[in-house]
C-alpha cells in the first residue's frame, strides 16, 4: 500500500516537474519574441518624456497620417461589418451551385501577400486602366492614389475577417426562434431585424474590430496603392517607414507606440467579447 | 371543425414521412397526437402551422383553407420542445412580441403580458432573461408569448420533452387547466403514453407516417383496432385465436363477446387482447369466475408501489400463436403479464415458481387481423434486395415478418440472419428470424405449415425458376413478391386485369397493401383488337367498380384501357407511366391443383425486372 501510494506521488512529481519547465519555456519564448520587443519600443518612444511623444505626434504630418489612418479604416469597418454579414448569411442559409468554391475564397484575402494585392488594385483601377480611366472621366472619382484607394485595399485585405467571424454563430444559431417568429406574425425582413441581427450582434463586433486593429497596421497594400504622400496619403504605418529610412527613431517609436496602444486595446476588447459570446451560447 | 386535415402527405427524398393523414378537430377539443420518434407527428404539427410545406392534401382551419396561407398569416400559437425564446429579450419582451407586430398599442399590449404572465403563474418575473429562470418556467414564457395574440389553434411540440419528470407533472397539469379555462383548440405532439393519457380528449396513434387510430384514450387503450396500437398503449397481452359464433376461442377454451365487430364475420384466425389488470389468478380453478387459460408458472414479480406485476409462463396451447408479450428464441413457453393490486398480492402471495391458475376477465378482438409476411433468402444480392423491399413493404403495413434464411451452412446463416435482422428491425411490428437446412421448397413448406402466410416475397430471378415460383404459389394461399433488383417501396403500381381473368379478389388485397405503402394505382386492361363494343362496355364497368373500390380503401387510383398484343402492351405502359410495381392475378389451379406459369405471367416475367406482385385468386383467402 505504501509502496504504491510513493510511486504514485514520485509520478505525479515528474509530471508537476514537467509542467513547470514546459511553463517556464512558453513564457522565455513569449518575453524574447514579444514582451521584451514591446519594452524596448516603449523605452525608445518615450525617452524624451510623455511631452516629446506629444510633440512629435502632434506635428502635422505625423497627426494627419494617424487621422487618415483611422477614418479610412472607419469606413472600411462599416462596408465590411454590413457586406461580411451579409455574405455570412448567404453562405450559410442559402443553397446555390458553386457555394462550396465561395466559401473557399473567402479566406484568399488571408493568404495573398498585400502588396499583390496592392498591384491587382492598381491595375484595375489605376487612371490610365480601363475602369480607373472611366471612373476618373465620367464619374470624377480618382481611387488610385488617393484616399479611397486605401479604403479599397483595407476593404479587400479585411473582407474574411467579418465573414469568419459572423459564420459559424450563424450556422449554430437556433432557427427554432425565428420559426417562432414566423408563427407569431413576423415577416421575413421583420425577423432577420429583430431575431437573427441581435443574435449576432457580438460576433459582428468583434469581426469589426478584428478588422480595425488589422487595418491600423496595413503597409504593403497602401504604398503601392496610394502611395507615400504627406499630409494626403501618408498612412500612420507609411509614416513609421519614412521615419526609418531617414534615420529619425524617435518619431517612428513614437507613432509606433499608438498603433500598438490601439491594436492592443482592440484585441483585449475583442477577447473579452468573445468570452461573452461563449457564455450566452452555452446552454 | 376548428382544424381539418384532409389526405396530407409529405415526402423526403422518396421517403414517406407523413402518408395521406386526415383527421378533425373540433372547436375546443385538447387532442393529442401519439407516436415514437420519426413516425411523422411533428412534420404533421409543422404542416398545420405552414412551417413545413406539403406535398398532398389540404389543411382547414375554422372552415379556411390555410393550405397556401403563409405562416404568418395562420393565426396559430406554436409552442417548440426547446422552448426557442428570443434570448435577448426579457420574459416580458418575448411575450410581448406577437402583439408588437400587430402594433397593438403599448399600453394594451402591458395589460395583456401582465394577464398571460399570471395565468402562467410567472407574475413578476417580466423583467428576467431567458436566461435567468429555469426551463420549466421558460417554457411557461413560450406558452404565453404563444397565447399573446390570441390563435385560433394552439400547437404543441412535445412542449414538455425537455423538462424532468416533477416539473413535467406540474406543468402538464398547468397545461390542461390553461386549455381548458380558454377554450382553444390544441394539437399537441408527444411520444409519452401517460401524457396523452392524462391531457387528451382525444388521441391519435401515428407510425410510420401514418395515423392509425383516433379515439378517446380509455377507448384506445381497451378496444384498440391494430396490433400497433395494442401493444404501443401499456402492455398487452396479444395472441392470435380463432372466431367462433358467439366470439373467440384461444385454444380450447371459449370467449363469448358481447358485442362481436363487424369485421368478424367467419371461421377466421383473429388477434385477442387482453390486458394485464384483466388477468385474474387464483390457486384453484374452481374458484376462477372466468374462463381459465390453465395453470401457468410465475416466473417474475415485481413491486411496482400500489400494485403488483407478475408474468408467468403458460405451457404452449395448440393453434395459438402468441405476439406479446414476445416469445424468448429458442423457448416454446407462452408468457403472460398480469397486475394485481396490494390486497390481490395479499390474500395470494406467490413468489417466481410457484404455480396459479390463470382467468381472463375481458377479452378483445382486433378488428384488423395484421398482416404476415415471409421473406425468403439465401443471402445472395437478389434475395438480399427482395428482403430489403419486403423488409420496407411490410413496414409501411405494419406487417409481420418472418425472415427464412436457407441454401448456407448453419454458422454463415446465422451471420446473416442476425446482419439482416439489424439491417430491418428498427420499426418493424415484428420481425422473427429462422434458419432452414436444406434446399427453398421444403423449408418454405414446413414454414407455411407451421402458421399461414398472407405474403412470401422472393428473391429468384423468375425466369431461372419458373418452376420453383409454381411450386410456391401451389404449396398455400398466399400471394408472391418476385423482386431481383434494389427498388424502393412502390409508389405507382399498375394493377393488370388483362383478359378479365383475375377477379375482384385480386384488387382488394393489391388495394390494400398499395394502401399501406401509401401508393397510387392504376387498373390496365388490355383488350384484343376487334372486340365487340358489348365487351369493351362490360371491361369498363369492371374497371369503373374497380377504382371505386380501391378509392374506398383510400387508394388514389384511375382505369386505363389499352388495346393491342398483351405482353407489349402492358411492358409498354408498365415504361413510359413509370410504374414501379405490376400487379397481376395467379392462373387458377388446373384440375391437378397445380398453378402453370406458362401463359403471359411467364412471358411478361422474361422482359420486366420490376417488382411483380402475384396474386392468387381463390375463394378463402388467408386474408379475409
Amino acid at each position: 500500500m505504501t509502496a504504491r501510494s510513493s510511486t504514485h506521488s514520485l509520478g505525479l512529481n515528474r509530471v508537476a516537474w514537467g509542467r513547470q519547465s514546459l511553463r517556464a519555456a512558453v513564457l522565455a519564448y513569449l518575453a524574447v519574441l514579444l514582451i521584451i520587443p514591446l519594452l524596448v519600443i516603449l523605452r525608445d518612444g518615450l525617452q524624451e518624456g510623455l511631452l516629446g511623444f506629444w510633440r512629435t505626434i502632434s506635428q502635422p504630418v505625423a497627426w494627419h497620417a494617424l487621422m487618415l489612418t483611422l477614418w479610412t479604416a472607419a469606413v472600411m469597418v462599416v462596408i465590411n461589418t454590413v457586406m461580411g454579414t451579409l455574405t455570412a448569411y448567404v453562405l450559410v442559409r442559402y443553397e446555390f451551385a458553386g457555394k462550396a468554391l465561395l466559401n473557399a475564397i473567402v479566406d484568399l484575402p488571408l493568404a495573398i501577400p498585400t502588396l499583390v494585392t496592392g498591384v491587382m488594385l492598381v491595375i484595375l483601377y489605376g487612371p490610365q486602366k480601363a475602369l480607373g480611366a472611366w471612373l476618373d472621366q465620367t464619374l470624377g472619382w480618382r481611387l488610385i492614389f488617393a484616399p479611397p484607394g486605401i479604403i479599397l485595399a483595407l476593404l479587400f485585405i479585411t473582407f474574411p475577417l467579418v465573414v469568419r467571424a459572423v459564420q459559424p454563430v450563424l450556422l449554430n444559431l437556433d432557427r427554432e426562434q425565428e420559426y417562432a417568429a414566423a408563427t407569431l406574425g413576423a415577416r421575413p425582413w421583420t425577423i432577420f431585424r429583430r431575431v437573427t441581427l441581435p443574435a449576432l450582434a457580438l460576433p459582428m463586433t468583434s469581426g469589426a474590430l478584428l478588422s480595425f486593429a488589422r487595418a491600423i497596421g496595413e503597409f504593403g497594400a497602401i504604398i503601392i496603392v496610394a502611395g507615400n504622400i504627406p499630409l494626403y496619403t501618408q498612412t500612420a504605418a507609411v509614416f513609421v517607414f519614412g521615419e526609418v529610412e531617414s534615420e529619425n527613431r524617435a518619431g517612428a517609436s513614437a507613432m509606433s507606440i499608438v498603433m500598438l496602444g490601439i491594436a492592443l486595446g482592440l484585441i483585449l476588447l475583442v477577447d473579452w467579447l468573445q468570452q461573452r459570446q461563449e457564455r450566452e451560447t452555452m446552454p | 371543425m376548428s382544424i381539418t386535415l384532409s389526405n396530407l402527405t409529405k415526402r423526403y427524398n422518396n421517403h414517406l414521412v407523413v402518408n395521406n393523414v386526415s383527421l378533425d378537430v373540433t372547436d375546443g377539443e385538447f387532442f393529442v397526437l401519439l407516436g415514437s420518434s420519426g413516425s411523422g407527428k411533428t412534420t404533421v404539427l409543422k404542416m398545420i402551422a405552414g412551417l413545413t410545406p406539403l406535398d398532398e392534401g389540404r389543411i382547414l382551419l375554422h372552415g379556411r383553407d390555410v393550405t397556401a396561407v403563409p405562416v404568418q398569416q395562420r393565426q396559430v400559437g406554436f409552442v417548440f420542445q426547446h422552448y426557442a425564446l428570443f434570448q435577448h429579450m426579457t420574459v416580458a419582451q418575448n411575450i410581448e412580441f406577437g402583439l408588437r407586430i400587430r402594433k397593438v398599442a403599448a399600453a394594451q399590449r402591458r395589460r395583456r403580458r401582465d394577464e398571460l404572465l399570471e395565468l402562467v403563474g410567472l407574475t413578476g418575473l417580466g423583467g428576467r432573461m431567458p436566461s435567468q429562470i429555469s426551463g420549466g418556467q421558460q417554457q411557461r414564457v413560450a406558452l404565453a408569448r404563444a397565447l399573446a395574440h390570441q390563435p385560433e389553434v394552439l400547437l404543441l411540440d412535445e412542449p414538455l420533452g425537455a423538462l424532468d419528470a416533477k416539473i413535467r407533472l406540474e406543468l402538464r397539469r398547468t397545461l390542461r387547466s390553461i386549455q381548458r379555462e380558454l377554450g382553444v383548440t390544441t394539437i399537441l405532439v408527444t411520444h409519452d403514453q401517460e401524457e396523452a393519457f392524462e391531457l387528451a380528449d382525444r388521441v391519435g396513434v401515428m407510425s410510420f407516417g401514418r395515423l392509425l387510430e383516433v379515439g378517446p384514450p380509455q377507448h384506445l387503450y381497451s378496444a384498440p383496432q391494430t396490433e400497433f396500437v395494442a401493444t404501443f398503449l401499456g402492455t398487452a397481452n396479444l395472441l392470435v385465436g380463432q372466431q367462433t359464433a358467439e366470439g373467440v376461442r384461444i385454444g380450447q377454451v371459449d370467449f363469448s363477446l358481447a358485442e362481436r365487430p363487424s369485421s368478424m364475420n367467419g371461421n377466421h384466425r383473429v388477434q385477442v387482447l387482453f390486458r394485464p389488470e384483466d388477468v385474474v389468478l387464483s390457486a384453484r380453478a374452481e374458484d376462477l369466475p372466468y374462463p381459465s387459460l390453465g395453470q401457468g408458472e410465475v416466473a417474475e414479480t415485481i413491486f411496482a408501489g400500489s400494485f403488483e406485476r407478475l408474468r408467468l409462463r403458460l405451457p404452449p396451447m395448440p393453434g395459438v400463436r402468441p405476439i406479446s408479450p414476445p416469445v424468448k428464441y429458442g423457448g416454446d413457453a407462452m408468457m403472460v403479464e398480469a397486475m394485481r393490486s396490494r390486497e390481490q398480492a395479499a390474500a395470494l402471495p406467490l413468489q417466481p415458481g410457484d404455480r396459479t391458475w390463470l382467468g381472463v376477465r375481458r377479452v378483445h378482438p382486433l378488428d384488423h387481423p395484421g398482416l404476415n409476411f415471409l421473406l425468403v433468402s439465401d443471402g445472395s444480392p437478389q434475395a438480399d434486395a427482395a428482403v430489403k423491399l419486403g423488409g420496407q413493404m411490410a413496414r409501411l403495413a405494419h406487417a409481420r415478418v418472418t425472415l427464412l434464411g436457407y441454401g448456407q451452412p448453419q454458422s454463415g446463416l446465422d451471420d446473416y440472419l442476425r446482419s439482416a435482422k439489424k439491417m430491418m428491425g428498427n420499426g418493424l411490428t415484428g420481425l422473427e428470424t429462422k434458419a432452414a437446412s436444406g434446399a427453398l421448397l421444403p423449408a418454405i413448406a414446413r414454414e407455411i405449415n407451421g402458421q399461414p402466410y398472407d405474403l412470401i416475397v422472393l428473391g429468384l430471378d423468375p425466369n431461372e425458376h419458373m418452376d420453383t415460383v409454381e411450386q410456391i404459389l401451389q404449396m398455400g394461399d398466399h400471394h408472391l413478391l418476385l423482386a431481383s433488383r434494389p427498388s424502393a417501396a412502390p409508389a405507382r403500381a399498375l394493377i393488370c386485369v388483362a383478359d378479365g381473368e383475375p377477379a375482384k379478389e385480386d384488387v382488394l388485397f393489391a388495394g390494400r397493401l398499395v394502401r399501406h405503402v401509401g401508393a397510387e394505382a392504376t387498373l390496365l386492361s388490355v383488350m384484343k383488337d376487334g372486340e365487340t363494343e358489348a365487351t369493351q362496355s362490360q371491361v369498363d364497368r369492371f374497371l369503373a367498380a374497380g377504382v371505386r373500390t380501391l378509392e374506398l380503401l383510400g387508394v388514389p387510383a384511375r382505369a386505363a384501357v389499352r388495346k393491342g398484343a398483351v405482353r407489349e402492351t402492358i411492358a409498354n405502359e408498365l415504361i413510359s407511366g413509370n410504374y414501379d410495381m405490376l400487379v397481376m392475378g395467379a392462373p387458377l389451379p388446373q384440375r391437378d391443383g397445380k398453378i402453370s406459369l406458362n401463359g403471359l405471367i411467364s412471358q411478361i416475367l422474361g422482359i420486366i425486372h420490376r417488382p411483380i406482385l402475384i396474386i392468387r385468386t381463390e375463394p378463402g383467402s388467408a386474408l379475409h
